[in-house]
């Protein structure tokens, strides 16, 4: 059984966000609701200061909090690694949104935060679904939290569970530069034209993933919290994780 | 005529409204209703505001609802998303937690002096924790899902699934509690069993709110075990302050309407110590509480010092809690009923803001979201979160009244009543 993870070279990463732009394309998300999103922080003050970015999807933890307090087994961890929500049984009470450290959950019933149009209301839809986009990516299941979401659940980043789940068994690199695999690669891994980011089966020693994070030091954010992410970071001599959640002077 | 009447039990109360309904008519009836009986009355009145209040905010709530849905809240997933209807629940839920402590104080405790404001304060408790609920169903997003998705998940692991179980439990056991005593059940053995089974799940259930926030090691602001305790003894106070209310409103805010237990109770000594005692507790535990968290420099305690720079802060500590504390405490107006009910007032309304400040305060450090970094994020109740609250407050105030006129709250035990006529003779 694989159990899938996602390496990010910040070295490579040029923050140009198309990672958020092909999710939200491949997953159908409302702006702003970005399951892969790039944050723009500051290090050093000011004359010696650094713009620095960090791409942010949900880190899929082997030891999820979101799972734990999740008072309706809604959100679980597949056995290839993944953490879903089944929204045919989420409640929509935020729980996982409180016990997540990494910030990577949304609720559907917002109002918009970016000050555009809330599309929701311009695009309304008649059945169960929240939104009824003019286009929208062909596949839907609930039950793994894929697809336009109903009402009132919480949505996250299912690591293209949709594409992913039909890797043939025994695969140990999802890479897009492999036409086979292309279309089993998750659409940030894909879209990333640096080529920052990688993924595979971090249980399979000879993986892609596993030599990076070997080779190149791989960090995991927030490891002390003991999450264990399944999204590991090189940070190298030019990238870098933000150490707290606030900017600080 | 049917004369209104303490009902027998629970079906009667259904037979009744049927027997006056026949007798009186549709109108009459639904006017009786409205003014809790046929002549007016100060419990009626306060019945029609809350009546009042309760449609308008809970019918805006509903409008809102259906229209915008939760959208018409101003929490987001970017930074607060627990606001101010979760407060309002939590707040509620304590303090009918507290008002269970009061009420197993004659009850499991033996402190049979206390034994005069046992059924108000059980009474106060269903309905403290009926209101909590409401408000709480109100901010969910899928509350009849609930109803199965919790019994056949059985996640054990999370907090809010045994807040679940026990605040269940403890609605179940106050209402059997209350139908005991309701049949002047005081001393059997079974009602013996009952309250202290309450006792333990409420003890629980309270507990268990707090591990809710407690358990969240990526929150440090409520991590550790002293969320519990704290959730815990503060329920205690905010159920003294609304027995002092509420019993002052039972009696008129006469004293000499008391009945000689409660009079010589609130006239002496150890009810303004042990509310003094109470509030500094809480005092005590909000002020180191804040302490560290305004000097340590642990990542995520951020907000202690946006939660210290706010006037809300020294409102609840200085004029809520502190200003009480020091009342109870003075010898010259710790017995005046004015002042008792002013510290129980003031320290009803501290809690509460207390309630909104430690969740929305728990939240405001930022968890990587959006596209910049905020320093500490932004939050204020939208109309609709505070139409919410009102209909909360409407459920509990006008259900008070409703009781108040249904039921002899101040029931007594016929023993002890014989106690205390049997000791002031041995006096004389």
């Amino acid at each position: 059984m694989a159990k899938w993870g996602m390496v990010i070279d910040l070295e490579k990463c040029v923050g140009c966000q198309a990672c958020t732009i092909a999710c939200g394309m491949e997953n159908t998300r409302l702006p702003g609701e970005h399951w892969q999103d790039v944050i723009f922080f500051q290090e050093g003050t000011y004359p010696n200061t650094e713009l620095k970015w960090f791409p942010r999807p949900c880190m899929h933890c082997e030891n999820p909090s979101c799972v734990a307090v999740c008072p309706t087994r809604a959100t679980y961890k597949t056995e290839e690694g993944q953490v879903l929500v089944d929204w045919e049984r989420c409640i929509g009470c935020k729980y996982c949104m409180i016990a997540c450290p990494y910030g990577v959950r949304f609720y559907t019933e917002e109002a918009p935060r970016y000050g555009g149009p809330d599309l929701k209301a311009v695009f309304p839809a008649a059945d169960a679904h929240s939104w009824s986009p003019p286009w929208k990516a062909p596949q839907e299941d609930w039950k793994h939290g894929v697809g336009v979401q109903p009402h009132d659940v919480v949505s996250k980043c299912t690591f293209c569970y949709h594409r992913v789940s039909k890797a043939p068994k025994g695969t140990a690199d999802l890479d897009p530069s492999n036409p086979v695999m292309r279309e089993y690669t998750p659409a940030c891994v894909v879209a990333c034209s640096p080529g920052a980011r990688f993924f595979g089966d971090l249980s399979n020693p000879n993986s892609e993933v596993n030599k990076q994070i070997a080779n190149k030091n791989g960090v995991r954010l927030l490891d002390h919290l003991g999450n264990r992410p399944q999204v590991y970071y090189l940070t190298g001599v030019g990238g870098a994780i933000p150490n707290t959640h606030t900017t600080k002077a | 005529m049917i004369a209104i009447r303490e009902p027998r039990d629970f079906a009667d109360v259904f037979k009744y409204l049927g027997a006056l309904w026949r007798e009186e008519g549709a109108l009459r009836f639904l006017r009786i209703c409205w003014n809790l009986g046929r002549e007016p009355s100060a419990a009626g009145a306060w019945w029609k505001s809350c009546l009042i209040v309760g449609v308008v905010a809970g019918g805006y709530s509903l409008y809102m609802l259906f229209t915008v849905g939760h959208a018409s809240f101003n929490t987001s997933s970017d930074g607060v998303n627990w606001g101010l209807a979760i407060a309002t629940y939590v707040f509620f839920a304590l303090t009918s937690s507290g008002l269970t402590f009061i009420a197993s104080m004659p009850m499991v405790f033996g402190f049979r002096e206390l034994y005069p404001i046992a059924k108000r304060a059980i009474w106060l408790a269903i309905i403290t924790l009926i209101a909590g609920f409401s408000v709480l169903a109100l901010e969910l997003g899928h509350p009849f899902r609930m109803l199965w998705a919790m019994p056949t998940g059985l996640q054990v692991m999370s907090p809010m699934f045994w807040m679940g179980v026990f605040y269940s439990i403890d609605l179940v056991l106050l209402l059997i509690k209350f139908y005991l005593l309701w049949q002047e059940d005081w001393d059997s053995p079974l009602s013996h069993f009952v309250g202290t089974a309450s006792f333990v799940a409420v003890i629980l259930a309270s507990g268990m709110l707090g591990l809710v926030f407690g358990s969240i090691v990526m929150r440090p602001m409520w991590y550790g075990s002293f969320t519990s305790i704290y959730y815990i003894l503060t329920g205690a106070l905010c159920g003294a302050a609304a027995t002092v209310v509420t019993t002052y409103m039972a009696y008129d805010f006469d004293r000499a309407k008391m009945p000689p237990v409660l009079r010589e109770m609130a006239e002496g000594d150890h009810m303004p110590k042990v509310f003094a005692t109470l509030i500094g507790i809480a005092l005590v535990m909000i002020l180191t509480r804040f302490w560290t968290g305004l000097w340590s420099n642990l990542d995520g305690l951020e907000g202690f010092h946006a939660l210290a720079r706010s006037p809300l802060f020294y409102g609840e500590v200085l004029i809520g809690l502190g200003l009480p504390f020091l009342m109870m405490l003075s010898s010259r107006i710790e017995h005046k009923p004015g002042m008792q009910m002013a510290a129980a007032f003031l320290v009803l309304g501290a809690m509460f803001i207390n309630r909104y400040e430690f969740i929305v305060g728990g939240q405001l450090v930022p968890m990587f979201k959006g596209t910049w970094v905020a320093s500490l994020t932004e939050y204020t109740p939208s109309l609709t979160e505070w139409a919410m609250t009102a209909f909360g407050f409407a459920i509990a105030l006008g259900l008070y009244a409703l009781g108040e006129k249904l039921f002899n709250l101040s029931a007594t035990p016929q023993s002890l009543m014989v106690a205390r006529a049997g000791d002031r003779r041995m006096a004389h």
